[in-house]
């Protein structure tokens, strides 16, 4: 505060205002936007969580099997490591991005989708095995929340894998424009949400389904 | 958000990509996700213990990659995003915390248990409205 006292300020050069527009931060602007959605995504399955705790209680049941009785924790385990593996090389197609090279960006992404692709097979096979036993979600509120919420979260992995396969081929057509720049980091925001989601359903709904 | 740069590569959200910060999330949340399955599996503990340890351990694993992986920090680049999602943690907190308290109470007084589970209902009858 003493020392710019001490300077004497020319009227005619002090700024006290930016003089020229910064320009409009695009990407900025669009990828907190995708975030906000994205909280609202989250808020969908606060609600779907709050439903499966509700329909957990053993009144639930109406005679059907509890989910200690028929989870297959291999297939959970299973999906636990594609998913992570998938959203860490995402991760490394990020940073190959921020050096622009453009091919790692392309075989990284396609490595994260494969992975994505490979999470799909094991919940299908998981909810198959399922459904050929009998255990299909009109038999007990319980199984109708515990379907809902396991397909919710595979459908946003649907969602993921199309979303990564229009990216490379809008990374192959336009490089590194702006749009196709905020899209990545949209789609990055999306996967490693699903890494976060995936804990809790993972946590919540088969390592704790098995000692229920 | 920050000022506008010519180069989209140059975004700060672009260049905070960090390939040993999502290593390092991935192998926290490996361990600790296994170590949770090996609770569960194995049945070391009651059924009680088994659900406490694994909620702490999704805990660790989501501030993990809260931090790493979605960037939830204080930087200029960030702020406004870590501030929308500390905005949203009351609602996550009201929604499933408020519904399963309700529900807790509602079925213990309402719903007819089956005989597996008349052990757990020991709830001291309603205050009389004589009083």
């Amino acid at each position: 505060m003493s020392a710019s006292a001490a300077q004497k300020v020319d009227p005619a050069h002090a700024t006290l205002w930016a003089r020229r527009y910064p320009g409009h931060d695009m990407i900025g602007t669009r990828t907190f936007g995708f975030w906000l959605y994205m909280l609202t995504d989250a808020m969908v399955y606060a609600a779907l969580f709050a439903t499966l705790g509700v329909l957990s209680h053993v009144v639930n049941l109406a005679g059907g099997p509890s989910s200690s009785a028929f989870i297959n924790p291999v297939y959970a385990y299973g999906e636990t490591i594609t998913l992570f593996l998938s959203v860490l090389i995402y991760g490394y197609s990020m940073v190959a991005l921020k050096n622009g090279n453009r091919g790692g960006v392309i075989g990284s992404m396609f490595a994260a989708m494969l992975l994505g692709v490979v999470y799909l097979v094991i919940a299908g096979i998981d909810i198959g095995n399922m459904f050929a036993h009998g255990i299909v979600p009109q038999v007990s509120g319980f199984l109708s929340i515990f379907f809902t919420l396991i397909i919710y979260h595979a459908l946003h992995i649907l969602v993921g894998v199309v979303w990564m396969l229009v990216m490379m081929v809008q990374i192959a057509r336009e490089g590194f424009s702006a749009n196709v720049v905020y899209r990545l980091i949209n789609l990055r925001l999306f996967w490693h949400f699903q890494a976060v989601i995936w804990t809790f359903v993972f946590t919540f709904v088969y390592l704790q389904g098995m000692v229920a | 958000m920050t000022e506008h740069t010519q180069n989209p590569l140059n975004h700060p959200e672009v260049q905070l990509a960090n390939g040993r910060a999502y290593l390092a999330s991935f192998i926290i949340s490996m361990l600790l996700m296994t170590a949770g399955l090996w609770l569960a599996v194995t049945h070391i503990t009651t059924p009680f213990g088994t659900v406490l340890v694994t909620s702490l351990l999704a805990g660790v694993v989501v501030i993990i990659q809260g931090y790493f992986i979605l960037h939830m920090d204080i930087s200029h680049a960030q702020m406004w995003h870590t501030v929308a999602m500390v905005l949203f943690l009351p609602l996550f907190v009201v929604t499933i915390g408020l519904t399963a308290w309700m529900f807790h109470g509602l079925y213990q007084r309402t719903m007819i248990m089956p005989p597996a589970a008349s052990s757990v209902i020991n709830i001291p009858p309603m205050p009389s409205m004589s009083h």
